[in-house]
């Protein structure tokens, strides 16, 4: 099936794929050859392509994402999301900083505000150390 | 006239102007071509989000009256103004603070109040100015490379306040990059969001929606939206840098039409100082024999 990945950045994924993997907000769904036509809300998470059927799991490609939206028609996938980060670009020891840090923002929040804003960082930074995690657990397989 | 050291001096000065405006010129060059580049990235994310709001509409035809996309009595109407922070870019800001002042005399006479956001220390510095302009939100120092989380707080309190009733229409004042030499500004609708109509397919007529139309076409909607307001600045960062490099070449050429000019006033008194002086040994000699 076809899929396209469209975010503010450009086009990041444009090419035939076997199956994807979403969080969407009723959960997370694998989206296979011959889905039903289904137009979704995606949440922050992590999206999983996998390109060909015979594809080892460490060949799978990971990219972070913060939300958006998905139409899946017979023409194939189009997924819309505001940023996509492939794990290529994701340094494992960065994002694990990262998330402490913004873990220790959260505790350190004085206000409401503050507070948001922390969790919101927390969330993405989370979902990018989830994919770095991710390609690390496969990479060990090989 | 001026004592050749004196020419001599503003020739020097005059030089190192020039070399200012030449190193601004090549910073602003470069910087185009960045902005160039970016400026066609967000087109497909736009284009995505308007066919699939679209066929949401469609599709949930009951819920039509989405608060988002109703026009209403306009009572008081929010402009975003993008300028730049820092001047020496011809008539770029000049441009869009004229416009954003002729949106605000157009809403003065039809008895709107006009709030505005400024995006640029040069807007806000414009509209503390007016009188009849409320300033809601002020955003200086973004980025050459702004990311979607930079314009989000935008987006957020715009849509919070259109929601509210507090503002009942958004424009946004920008300026279009047409290509490297022509740059256009432009008044755009936000909100009321509108959308074109086009055909649906028969099969995505019975699609699943999940969880549900309205949220999906809120999510769908604010995307749209921030496509906008992402593409406005992109779009406002090329000309920008179009307008500096254009601006600055300028400068550079009247900064060496003026070297020019000084070389050959300071060639001439050069020359008027040599005659005289020869002038003087010659009449001596003669005034000898």
């Amino acid at each position: 099936m076809h899929l396209e990945l469209v975010t503010l950045d450009g086009v990041k994924f444009k090419a035939d794929a076997y199956s994807v993997i979403l969080p969407t907000a009723d959960g997370e769904i694998t989206v296979l050859p011959g889905h039903e036509p289904l137009l979704s809300e995606l949440v922050p998470g992590v999206i999983t392509i996998r390109r060909t059927k015979s594809d080892a799991d460490y060949h799978l490609e990971h990219y972070a994402a913060y939300g958006g939206v998905l139409e899946i028609s017979s023409k194939g996938v189009r997924i819309l999301v505001d940023e996509a980060t492939h794990g290529d670009e994701i340094n494992l020891a960065e994002a694990q900083k990262a998330h402490d840090e913004a873990v220790r923002l959260t505790k350190d929040a004085k206000n409401q505000v503050e507070l948001d804003r922390a969790q919101t960082l927390l969330e993405r930074r989370g979902v990018r150390l989830q994919v770095a995690e991710l390609r690390r657990r496969h990479s060990r397989q090989r | 006239m001026a004592s050749r050291q004196q020419i001599k001096r503003r020739i020097g000065s005059v030089r190192n102007t020039r070399q200012i405006t030449k190193a601004m010129q090549l910073v602003a060059a470069s910087k185009l071509r960045h902005a160039q580049e970016a400026v066609v990235r967000p087109r497909a994310y736009a284009e995505l989000a308007r066919e699939i709001l679209t066929r949401l509409r469609q599709i949930a035809a009951d819920d039509s009256e989405y608060r988002l996309f109703t026009a209403r009595p306009v009572k008081r109407r929010l402009l975003i103004i993008i300028t730049s922070d820092l001047g020496l870019a011809g008539a770029y800001d000049a441009n869009v603070i004229r416009a954003m002042i002729a949106q605000a005399q157009a809403d003065r006479d039809k008895n709107i109040k006009t709030s505005v956001i400024t995006i640029g220390r040069k807007a806000a510095q414009a509209a503390s100015h007016i009188n009849g302009i409320e300033v809601e939100a002020v955003y200086n120092k973004m980025p050459d490379k702004p990311s979607a989380d930079d314009l989000r707080p935008i987006l957020t309190s715009v849509v919070g306040l259109f929601a509210d009733g507090a503002i009942d229409q958004v424009d946004i004042i920008y300026t279009k990059f047409i290509s490297s030499i022509s740059q256009q500004v432009q008044v755009q609708r936000l909100l009321p969001a509108g959308f074109d109509e086009v055909e649906l397919d028969d099969e995505l007529a019975h699609a699943d929606v999940e969880p549900d139309a309205a949220s999906l076409i809120k999510a769908a909607t604010l995307r749209l939206l921030e496509s906008q307001i992402y593409q406005g600045f992109l779009e406002a960062i090329a000309s920008e840098q179009s307008m500096r490099m254009l601006a600055m070449k300028n400068a550079t050429d009247n900064a060496s039409d003026i070297i020019d000019d000084l070389t050959l006033e300071y060639n001439n008194a050069r020359q008027a100082a040599i005659t005289q002086e020869l002038a003087e040994i010659t009449g001596g000699a003669e005034a000898l024999k």
